[in-house]
């Protein structure tokens, strides 16, 4: 991770894409050609999944958080908040097999979400965010 | 992708560029020779390459001046000279088959990035880019490299790390709040408006033009007058496939989160289903639907929550169409405020905004006091024989019945109130009806229908009227899903063409069973007696004074039992008994007909408990409900049930 430059740049700019936010709220035209430049092809769908609100923190008594986002096929996703990982297809194949991406387009919405403050917070019991995480196993399972 | 988002500028942005780029490098190509001398232009040397992902990273240093004047020998690396990290992408790098010792132009608009932590800057939007021939020796050195395929070192990520958005000073319970709603009521009436000190600006009509203007100067204080069409209450749920938002948990009802919700049309036809605060008691719902439906209302500080479309939220628009075409004329947008259109032909929407409250700012205010609005549609009540009739699926339909059982779902880890219900429900005229129509329908209540603790206690108590508002009617079933509200109370506007509210007079009937009979529903039967099933006989006391069937034994003295829910001794319990009994019944002679029947001590079907005299009895009437049918072995199973 010493001699990676991408992450480091990517956190960058989502910071500034907060920071733009915070003080106009409407100041991404700045930062969308960087986003384009740096996400590729999920720059516009991540920027349409946070404009469809789709990205929920969700979270549990004891602090666990994870984050579902809802698909443009109407599928709910699962991704992790202590790294980077998402239950979509996408995600095992272009990051994890091909290395091809840096994130999924889901991840990318979460923090996109995050900086544009569009995420949607659920607070749920520890059995159900528990569930939760159980769920995408048995489906692959 | 929505209008006006993120999305959409940055795809615009991108068309843009895109051409621009190939204009570019079309120009490049057709000129043959690269335009020099331009301000901002970018001359670097390229040190080493590797690739992150699909871009390239080149670590270079910055040339001051076009070297083409310099022999390869003699531009030797400067340590002085700064070095950067030029990012390409992989289109970019395709083109221009950069390799160590190359010196390349980079035109604007390319970007910097400073990161923290780190001393080299970062150039990006490199779409521009020109390699620059040194001299004729390395031209030649291009053509012996050409041959020989460059190996770049690809870095693989970790995905072990998080960005991490927020600076050190930032504090973290800023954005979280904006999400939040305002768990106390802050619901004003029509008088406390005056008193408030925000100042608002002017009415606006329109719930279009008010999501429009979010996020643009001064849109917290705009209002919207739109006409309230459904009060409900929604349950917050997770892993569904529709978002809604929950907070902190809630009371009454057994910890399930639920907040109240409002289907608003504007004049423009436009709905929009506005979740408000979440209810500390359920009961409330009842009232706020009589106080509001109908009513116009005034929002502001509204925040959008979620665009959704008919394929992502079924049962809202199953609500949406059974509200449309209004029964008034629309305003038409743009035009001036007079000009109406007449709303025979038009679509239904397909689109439908959800907004919710900004937190400390929710101002929903209704004029409780002033009359039911033209635009308002109040549920159509319909007679059961009427409903069972229609033709549609997932349509939404009103009714009143009476509920003669309910039979909960049989799942042990999942909460009472969180279990799908099964009611078994009839009217006046079912009951009168000879053939054709059964006299019972049984109607689905599933988890996701709030139900009040009022309307849970009479569905075990009593047999009431029960009004159904908005239930689903689909695949010859009647389902209380989402937005569904049952009632006890008559709401005061309905259109009950067709109803028939009168009280039912005499005993209840149910059909009898026949061969049509299915499992999961309830019928009469009579029979006589062919066998008893004596392994699955039990009994068990009961109280005689409250009828609970689960005494303990005395701690004092262990002969004797005790209630706890009369927190007394029982002194002559009640011997309730259970058995399985094998009927031959007329009405389905092919079938072997098993039935649970119960029996107490001088009352009950069988008369007594003697193996010798049940045989052969007559069983009258009896009602039940039906576990299972199978054809192989071919056999009903069945359970004596007491009627509400």
């Amino acid at each position: 991770m010493d001699n990676s430059t991408l992450p480091a740049v990517a956190e960058e700019l989502l910071r500034e894409i907060k920071k733009a936010f915070q003080e106009s709220s409407h100041g991404t035209d700045t930062f969308s050609s960087r986003l384009k430049f740096i996400f590729g092809p999920s720059a516009v769908p991540a920027l349409d999944l946070v404009d469809q609100r789709s990205v929920t923190c969700v979270r549990s008594p004891s602090g666990r958080t994870l984050y579902q986002v809802l698909g443009s096929s109407g599928k709910l996703y699962t991704c992790y908040s202590s790294c980077h990982f998402c239950t979509c297809p996408a995600f095992g194949f272009s990051v994890l097999q091909k290395s091809e991406s840096l994130l999924c387009k889901h991840i990318l919405a979460v923090y996109l979400s995050q900086a544009v403050g569009a995420c949607q917070e659920l607070a749920v019991s520890e059995e159900q965010l528990t569930n939760i995480l159980l769920a995408e196993e048995e489906e692959e399972g | 992708l929505c209008r006006g988002g993120l999305a959409e500028r940055l795809c615009r942005l991108q068309n843009r560029e895109r051409s621009a780029i190939s204009f570019w490098r079309h120009q490049c190509i057709s000129d043959g020779k690269t335009p020099s001398g331009t301000s901002g232009v970018l001359i670097v040397k390229i040190l080493e390459i590797f690739e992150e992902c699909t871009i390239q990273v080149a670590i270079c240093q910055q040339l001051e001046q076009s070297p083409v004047t310099l022999s390869p020998e003699d531009a030797v690396v400067n340590a002085e000279e700064p070095i950067l990290k030029v990012l390409f992408t992989r289109e970019t790098a395709a083109y221009l088959k950069s390799r160590p010792q190359d010196v390349i132009h980079i035109y604007p608009p390319w970007q910097k990035l400073l990161l923290q932590n780190a001393d080299v800057p970062v150039i990006m939007n490199t779409y521009f880019s020109q390699k620059v021939p040194l001299s004729e020796h390395s031209e030649a050195r291009e053509k012996t490299y050409g041959l020989t395929k460059m190996l770049i070192r690809k870095n693989i990520i970790s995905l072990a790390q998080t960005f991490r958005l927020d600076d050190l000073d930032d504090k973290l319970c800023q954005e979280p709040s904006d999400n939040q709603v305002a768990c106390a009521p802050q619901i004003h009436n029509n008088s406390d408006s005056k008193q408030h000190p925000l100042a608002l600006s002017a009415v606006n009509d329109s719930l279009l033009e008010m999501v429009e203007r979010q996020g643009a100067v001064g849109w917290r204080e705009v209002q919207v007058r739109v006409v309230i069409q459904r009060v409900y209450c929604l349950p917050a749920r997770e892993g569904y496939r529709s978002h809604t938002q929950g907070n902190k948990p809630l009371l009454s009802n057994g910890g399930m989160f639920c907040r109240l919700c409002l289907l608003v049309q504007d004049a423009y036809g436009m709905f929009s289903e506005v979740q408000l605060q979440s209810l500390s008691s359920t009961d409330d719902m009842e009232q706020y639907c009589r106080r509001w439906e109908g009513k116009s209302c005034c929002l502001a500080g509204m925040k959008i929550l979620q665009r959704t479309t008919r394929g992502r939220a079924l049962g809202l628009f199953s609500l949406i169409d059974s509200l449309w075409p209004p029964v008034v004329p629309l305003k038409v947008p743009g035009q001036s405020q007079d000009s109406e259109m007449m709303t025979t032909n038009l679509p239904p929407p397909s689109f439908c905004y959800i907004l919710t409250v900004q937190s400390g700012e929710m101002r929903v205010e209704v004029d409780e006091e002033e009359q039911i609005s033209n635009l308002y549609q109040p549920p159509a009540v319909h007679a059961l024989k009427e409903i069972l009739r229609i033709d549609g699926c997932n349509e939404r339909c009103s009714f009143w019945a009476q509920v003669l059982y309910q039979r909960l779902q049989t799942k042990h880890n999942v909460p009472v109130d969180q279990r799908d219900i099964l009611l078994f429900v009839t009217d006046s005229a079912l009951q009168n009806v000879v053939h054709g129509i059964p006299k019972v329908v049984a109607v689905s209540v599933t988890a996701s229908c709030v139900l009040s603790m009022g309307i849970r206690e009479a569905l075990s108590a009593g047999s009431r009227l029960v009004f159904f508002k908005d239930a689903l009617w689909g695949n010859g079933r009647i389902i209380c899903v989402e937005r569904t509200v049952l009632l006890l109370q008559k709401p005061l506007l309905c259109l009950a063409a067709g109803a028939d509210l009168s009280e039912l007079t005499g005993p209840v009937r149910l059909d009898e069973l026949d061969s049509t009979t299915q499992a999961n529903s309830v019928c009469a039967l009579r029979g006589t007696v062919v066998g008893v099933n004596e392994s699955t006989a039990f009994s068990w006391p009961t109280c005689d004074r409250c009828g609970n069937g689960k005494l303990e034994l005395c701690p004092q003295d262990r002969e004797l039992l005790y209630c706890n829910q009369c927190s007394e001794v029982v002194t002559t319990p009640v011997l309730k008994m259970q058995l399985e009994v094998f009927l031959s019944c007329p009405s389905r002679s092919q079938s072997t007909v098993k039935v649970k029947v119960w029996h107490e001590t001088g009352v009950g079907v069988l008369g007594t408990y003697e193996v010798h005299s049940v045989l052969g009895k007559e069983v009258g009437l009896l009602n039940c409900y039906v576990h299972s049918v199978t054809s192989h072995p071919n056999c009903v199973a069945l359970e004596e049930i007491v009627l509400l």
